[in-house]
């Protein structure tokens, strides 16, 4: 009964998302207030019967109706309660019912926290989320209704969920992910209304800044506990795989990370407005490629869900209207585009300008990398795959000029920057960073290039964002005073920065000096790896609730001293009859240490493989210092909407309207 | 215009990309060409799986035509086709195995040659038996002669003893009824104008 229900909100919920994309939209465009004023109402319903909607498929899981065939399929009576609740977004229907449900919040949140925005705009932007979302709930209740009963022939029990599935960074890792993909579609619905309303102006950049701040920090914190979770679950220690999957994560990422640099130009300095707007529509475009990638079956993938063509033509068609529409909008709009800014060669917008262009060649690379199998192969050349060390090589190169271009921008003025204070900035921290890494690399016992570039790029990093704080609190005389003049947007920005110089130092570490070995061991054996000793206790049979399998038992010593106790486990999921590596790790600041259990060989001796993996928590908490950047950019009071209307409905009057512009330019912070 | 045309390139582009992904939405990602296409079974010498004394060659394939499946106990989804090639099997069609077994199963270590024998007439037993016999790739010579990168994958060996098609993955009502009938019929038609003209 209950999951009829839902079927039947999910039904209502499209009948709204319908109204939504009808009724503001038209209110806009004749001005009628009354038809502008549903917006917000239509909003909240789309929500609340998507969301009742969700509870029932939730408590179907909760209550193990295998009636409903999608429970059947991805859930056990065995499985743990909160695996059972985390099943819902285990496998494709359930999880774009997730991807719906999150998508109404970010909805509602629109219609709640932009009380402030002039009422036409909220109205069209509004109007643009009913519309894709009318896409969205068509696809599912057409194509993948995860309310499908098994009637009357149903099974006792479930097939249980995708034992990878079943682990903790799982259970976060796809909301997270879902919440930056689709976060992007707000940043899409300001786009193409400002396009529709012809009025792109650094309104509508401040405006969009927030929402895409809060999309990209989503994307971040995903794309990390995805990773994370790999590095963990898999068993060989990887932390990055380049799977298309993954590079469909990836797209959006740097798409939106050039946004979010392209929005603070296009809002000081109102110059890059077509490019901005380009980006907008791009990152909600890639989120959808990526959904279409994934979802489709269209590429091999680990993360493939079960594909049939029909679903991949509806999202197909899907993104034809949504992706070929905007971009048919844009070629018709943009170029009615002015920018007013001027700048000189050297200057902050020059040095954005180069963080963008290598933003979207690294965008480039990726999608490149990601459809260039497919194309060949429908070219009829045959197969092809476009492994790690093409995208690994790409990046080096890419990476290399932005890292000097990031030190320069913040350092740099909006419109003209002086060369030669820019130049002994420069020299300083080449200096610094060239001389600090080789110290550290010749000091260590193996000298890599490749680990020394990365040090050289992470001080260089480190020390030019010093620079720049003591630069701007340098004008304030007493250095604690300048030091609280600095506005939380500016903190975010010197965190987002210093999150990057910490991901590539444990990057480059990782790749540099990771140590491992494939070793056959018995109880009592002991091996040596970069100064641990790992020794074999015993390996022990395992049972847990819906799998069993078994556990060994290492102890790590280091010079002689017992360091940590390690059990490593090989689970076998009867239900799924697969096979699951669970690592041990003895996590570290410096280094990893990483157990997994292998096969058993025979008189009682196993296969493990042994990692020491330096520096690799370092790439995660580059990740989240980058987050917490985003979030206290977020906090900050020029977001602060009420504020916002205020200054809005001053600066149309044009002396007030420079007046604001100059102070910002003073201050100059992006 | 020029300006114009500057605009639209984004547009243009999606658009060439989108006809990729249409065309890829109806091809498998898992297709590949396969090098032997169209040539002779290459030379083996193997062992029936249940019995070591029989020992087939290339010959087992002449004047028939076989799908040669290649599979194994510990393969789950060979377990899956394994009813819908037990059905082909009573329609008429002829069936070899070509048997591996991994070299060493992930949970229990090497198996001995009699518990492999035994879990291959449990799964048969159980799922339904499509093979006239079972060739035992021992050391998976003929598996890499062929070619093969996984299991399941299904070769048609055409009765001059030629690999006419080479499918990864497993072999169900969809994919049959899309790959392989057309070519087996066209076969099977002229195996029976040639005994006529014979006769």
């Amino acid at each position: 009964m209950l999951a009829e229900l839902g079927h039947f909100s999910l039904v209502l919920a499209l009948l709204m998302a319908i109204l939504l994309a009808i009724y503001p939209l038209w209110g806009a465009q004749r001005g009628s207030a009354t038809l502008m004023a549903t917006a917000r109402p239509l909003a909240i319903g789309v929500f609340l019967f998507t969301a009742f909607a969700y509870f029932c498929l939730s408590w179907a899981f909760f209550e193990n109706d295998f009636t409903v065939a999608y429970v059947a399929h991805n859930s056990n009576t065995l499985l743990p309660w909160y695996y059972r609740l985390t099943a819902v977004w285990g496998g494709h229907e359930g999880s774009f019912l997730l991807w719906v449900l999150i998508f109404s919040v970010w909805t509602v949140a629109v219609a709640v926290f932009s009380s402030s925005i002039p009422r036409e705009f909220l109205a069209r932007v509004l109007g643009i989320l009913g519309l894709v979302g009318v896409g969205f709930y068509l696809y599912m209740l057409l194509a993948s209704n995860p309310f499908e009963r098994l009637l009357p022939f149903f099974p006792v029990d479930g097939r249980d969920l995708n034992p990878l599935l079943q682990d903790f960074g799982m259970i976060i890792h796809p909301p997270l992910l879902y919440m930056g993909y689709v976060g992007f579609s707000v940043v899409f619905a300001f786009a193409i209304a400002a396009l529709i309303a012809g009025r792109l102006d650094s309104t509508w950049a401040r405006w969009s800044r927030p929402w895409t701040l809060a999309a990209w920090i989503f994307l971040t914190l995903g794309i990390a506990l995805g990773s994370w979770w790999a590095y963990k679950e898999l068993g060989w220690g990887g932390w990055w795989f380049w799977d298309p999957v993954e590079n469909a994560s990836f797209m959006p990422w740097l798409v939106g990370t050039a946004l979010l640099h392209s929005l603070a130009v296009t809002e000081k300095r109102k110059v890059f407005k077509s490019w901005t707007v380009l980006l907008a529509i791009s990152a909600f475009c890639l989120s959808l490629l990526g959904t279409f990638l994934v979802r489709s079956g269209i590429l091999v993938s680990v993360h493939s869900f079960a594909s049939d063509p029909t679903r991949g033509l509806f999202i197909l068609a899907l993104l034809m209207l949504v992706i070929g529409g905007s971009l048919l909008l844009y070629a018709l709009r943009a170029p009615q585009l002015r920018s007013i800014g001027r700048y000189q060669l050297v200057s902050r917008e020059m040095m954005l300008i180069g963080n963008n262009i290598l933003l979207s060649a690294a965008t480039l690379v990726v999608l490149l990398g990601t459809l260039l199998p497919l194309v060949h192969k429908e070219l009829g050349l045959g197969s092809i795959s476009v492994g790690a060390p093409f995208f690994d090589q790409m990046f080096v190169y890419l990476t290399v000029p932005f890292v000097f271009l990031l030190a320069m921008g913040p350092l740099s003025r909006w419109k003209q920057q002086s060369t030669s204070a820019l130049g002994r900035h420069l020299l300083m921290a080449f200096g610094i960073s060239v001389s600090a890494a080789l110290l550290i690399g010749l000091g260590s016992d193996s000298f890599s290039y490749m680990a020394t570039l990365g040090l050289v790029l992470s001080i260089w990093i480190l020390v030019a964002t010093v620079q720049e704080v003591r630069q701007r609190i340098a004008g304030s005389g007493e250095m604690f005073a300048g030091i609280k003049q600095l506005t939380p947007s500016h903190w975010g920005m010197v965190l987002g920065h210093l999150g990057f110089a910490v991901m590539i130092i444990g990057i480059a570490m990782v790749t540099s000096y990771s140590q491992e070995r494939d070793v056959r061991m018995a109880p009592g054996d002991s091996i040596e790896l970069a100064g641990y000793t790992f020794q074999l206790q015993g390996v022990e049979p395992l049972r847990g609730p819906n799998y069993t399998g078994h556990v060994a038992i290492m102890d790590i010593y280091a010079n002689g001293k017992k360091l940590n106790h390690l059990e490593a486990e090989k689970r076998f999921y009867t239900v799924q009859r697969s096979v699951m590596t669970e690592a041990a790790i003895d996590v570290g600041l410096t280094r990893d240490l990483y157990v997994a259990l292998g096969e058993q060989l025979n008189n009682g001796a196993w296969a493990l493989r042994v990692y020491v993996k330096p520096f690799i928590r370092w790439i995660w908490a580059g990740a989240l210092l980058m987050a917490i950047g985003g979030c206290l950019s977020l906090s900050d009071k020029r977001y602060r909407m009420a504020k916002l209307a205020h200054k809005a409905s001053t600066s149309e009057k044009p002396q007030m309207g420079k007046a604001s512009a100059m102070g910002e330019i003073k201050r100059a912070d992006v | 215009m020029k300006k114009l045309s500057l605009f639209l390139l984004p547009l243009l582009l999606f658009l060439l990309v989108s006809v990729f992904l249409l065309q890829g939405l109806f091809s498998d990602p898992t297709e590949r060409k396969s090098s032997l296409l169209n040539r002779g079974v290459p030379d083996f010498s193997l062992p029936d799986v249940m019995n070591d004394s029989i020992v087939y060659g290339p010959e087992v394939f002449d004047n028939q035509i076989t799908l040669l499946n290649v599979w194994g106990t510990w393969c789950v989804t060979c377990a899956y086709e394994l009813p819908f090639l037990t059905q082909l099997r009573e329609q008429g069609v002829r069936i070899v195995g070509l048997y591996y077994e991994q070299d060493l199963d992930p949970d229990f270590g090497a198996k001995s040659l009699r518990q492999i024998r035994l879990d291959i007439d449990k799964k048969l037993g159980q799922l339904g038996n499509p093979y006239a016999f079972n060739i035992f790739d021992q050391q998976r010579s003929l598996s890499l002669d062929l070619g093969v990168t996984g299991a399941p994958e299904t070769f048609l060996i055409g009765p001059q003893g030629k690999v006419l098609l080479h499918h990864i993955g497993d072999v169900n009502e969809r994919v049959w009824q899309q790959k392989f009938e057309s070519v087996y019929q066209r076969l099977s038609g002229q195996a029976l104008n040639q005994q006529e003209s014979v006769r």
